[in-house]
């Protein structure tokens, strides 16, 4: 685990091998290319998970806390 | 009539997540919304276990975001949560369980400052319920490189809640919380950009479901979490995969592990379908006891009651116990026009001890069955 | 962490680093502007045609949002100045050239439009961003870059072309 925690960054770092030129980003610039996606979305999915789930938290929305069910 | 709910869910760390990931780099220097938006979405949820039905929630959730001046954006949601059902007392006893009806309210607001090389962005939000009410802040930024290929994101966030349950088991109690985030997000080719996020959070206080029996947890939570995330553009078919993988470890010694999937295939006309698969596998907390009662006094009393501890930790909550759980679901989307577009979501979710990946799950529990149904409708100006 | 694990890191690092290195950098104020020859809306685009004009060369591309907000105000500043010798060149950078022209039926541009889908007059200029500016004197030396339109940049962009004219007659 600690061994993923470590390496990842420098995978990321290096995995853009050729820097990319500002032109070149028409593709990243499509909304279902960014992260997140829809707010409301994504924070119902959350909700859920985090009501039927121990885990939380990493990515996502949400208000605070709740009395969730 | 005693209403019956599962543990206050600390979701302090989710706020943190909202003002934080901020939609990964944008192929452009970090500019302002070009557009505002208003959104508005509703959710429909039930779930069942054993052949019965168990909670119904209705959710109507609307969202607004402007570009303010040059340098400025400001977003804000409200959303209300209609919740009814019964749930168990402890493990997936049905006889027992009792009928809950409760509406949530929460709003949350942000303001984002743009910079050249970056952003900055304070959030508020504000969740109350007839026991449970939360209120959290939020502080995060992000920092590109030169070439904006590259962004570093931060983040703090604290949160405060007051619990005072229905069934007066404890009165005004507290839970606090505090969040740090650290991430960073790469272009990696024209065609790809991945991200891998940190984030901690250190919570202290009321942790145990009032409405569940001899629920006793530790006074403390110390939550990690790391997320890898990877979207995908194929040439020949326009569609883009996402995907993500998020490890999850606490203080409650549970583990989990999440892998999901959407595909995003654009069909011509403004429309699109995303299917979607989701895996979780997640191990029991240390004092969570199975569903093997004490000799003696029979359920739901754990084993060796009479002569335990008072103050030992235990749970029967299944949530907190040791399954696997799978999400698929499919979306369809139409754009209408440069302005408008709406959404439908279908989702099944379906969660079972024996589905616990590489290790054993929990026994003695019923699997538990969800439907989700969602509609959005978004409005650009 | 381990030794090796430190020196496993320490090498990703510079090597990440090392592959970072960008190419082209800007262009310096003085410098000549590369000269391009690029198929256009109406025919050939060739910078040297405008020898003796103030030239002011977009970088822009249907997929930048701002682009679409610099849009009018560039019409605005050809149909203004081009009298006094102003010449607006944008120059797109789609991929897909029939992308540009969609952008243009919705968006008309009242100056000349270039097409570059390879991509080789921005590695030229060194374009660090989208949309990028840049001005060139009529000697064809660079006077004045810009990257990003916001609408705070309209008037300091006008100003600076209203400086270049002023001086150059």
């Amino acid at each position: 685990m600690k061994a993923l925690v470590l390496i990842a960054p420098a995978l990321l770092a290096l995995a853009g091998c050729a820097t990319v030129q500002p032109w070149e980003k028409g593709k990243l610039a499509k909304p279902e290319m960014t992260f997140g996606g829809d707010k409301l979305e994504t924070r119902y999915t959350d909700h859920i998970t985090t009501s039927r789930e121990a885990a939380s938290g990493g990515a996502g929305v949400g208000g605070g806390g709740c009395g969730c069910n | 009539m005693t209403t019956s709910k599962q543990a206050p869910q600390d979701l302090a760390a989710s706020l943190l997540a909202a003002a934080l990931l901020l939609p990964g780099v944008q192929a452009l220097a970090d500019e302002p919304p070009q557009e505002g938006s208003i959104s508005l979405r509703y959710l429909d949820y039930a779930d069942r276990q054993s052949g019965l039905d168990r909670i119904r929630a209705h959710s109507p959730s609307i969202s607004v975001t402007a570009p303010v001046a040059s340098d400025w954006s400001i977003e804000g949601t409200l959303t209300a949560d209609d919740v009814s059902g019964a749930s168990p007392r402890y493990h997936t006893a049905i006889s027992g369980a009792s009928h809950m009806q409760d509406e949530r309210k929460a709003g949350d607001v942000a303001v984002t400052r743009y910079f050249r090389r970056g952003t900055l962005t304070a959030g508020a939000a504000y969740s109350t319920e007839h026991d449970y009410v939360s209120r959290a802040l939020s502080l995060s930024g992000t920092v590109s490189s030169e070439d904006n290929n590259t962004t570093w994101a931060f983040g703090l966030a604290g949160s405060r809640d007051r619990i005072d349950p229905v069934n007066h088991v404890v009165v005004d109690e507290h839970k606090r919380t505090l969040s740090v985030l650290a991430g960073v997000t790469r272009v990696l080719t024209p065609n790809d950009i991945g991200q891998l996020t940190l984030t901690r959070t250190n919570g202290d206080g009321y942790f145990n479901d009032p409405y569940k029996l001899f629920d006793n947890r530790p006074r403390s939570r110390r939550q990690n979490t790391v997320l890898l995330r990877w979207n995908h553009y194929i040439d020949s078919t326009g569609g883009t995969s996402r995907l993500s993988y998020r490890y999850y470890s606490d203080s409650f010694r549970i583990r989990a592990h999440t892998l999901s999937g959407e595909y995003v295939q654009p069909l011509g006309g403004g429309w699109s379908i995303v299917p979607e698969l989701r895996l979780y596998t997640q191990s029991a907390a240390y004092f969570y006891y199975d569903p093997v009662y004490d000799g003696t006094l029979g359920p739901p009393f754990p084993p060796g009651f009479a002569s335990a501890d008072p103050n030992r930790l235990s749970s029967p909550d299944q949530r907190l116990s040791g399954f696997g759980a799978v999400t698929a679901g499919l979306k369809v989307v139409r754009e209408i026009g440069k302005l408008w577009t709406v959404d439908v979501k279908v989702e099944g979710y379906e969660q079972r001890g024996n589905w616990r990946l590489f290790h054993d799950g929990s026994p003695g529990l019923a699997p538990l069955h969800a439907r989700i149904f969602q509609v959005g409708l978004t409005r650009r100006w | 962490m381990s030794a090796r694990t430190t020196r496993v890191l320490r090498m990703a690092v510079v090597l990440a680093a090392a592959l970072e290195a960008s190419g082209a950098s800007a262009l310096d104020k003085g410098a000549a502007a590369p000269a391009f020859d690029l198929p256009g809306k109406d025919g050939a685009v060739q910078l040297a045609k405008y020898q003796g004009k103030l030239v002011y060369v977009d970088f822009w591309a249907s997929w930048c949002g701002p682009c679409r907000q610099s849009f009018p105000w560039m019409n605005e500043m050809q149909a203004k100045y081009g009298a006094r010798g102003l010449q607006v060149v944008g120059v797109n950078l789609d991929a897909k050239t029939d992308d540009a022209r969609r952008f243009l039926a919705e968006t008309p541009a009242r100056f000349a439009i270039a097409f570059d889908p390879a991509g080789a007059t921005p590695r030229a200029y060194g374009v660090k961003g989208m949309p990028s500016s840049v001005l060139i004197g009529p000697d064809g030396k660079v006077l004045y870059e810009h990257a990003g339109f916001k609408e705070a940049d309209r008037a300091e962009l006008e100003q600076v072309i209203k400086k270049a004219l002023g001086g150059a007659q």
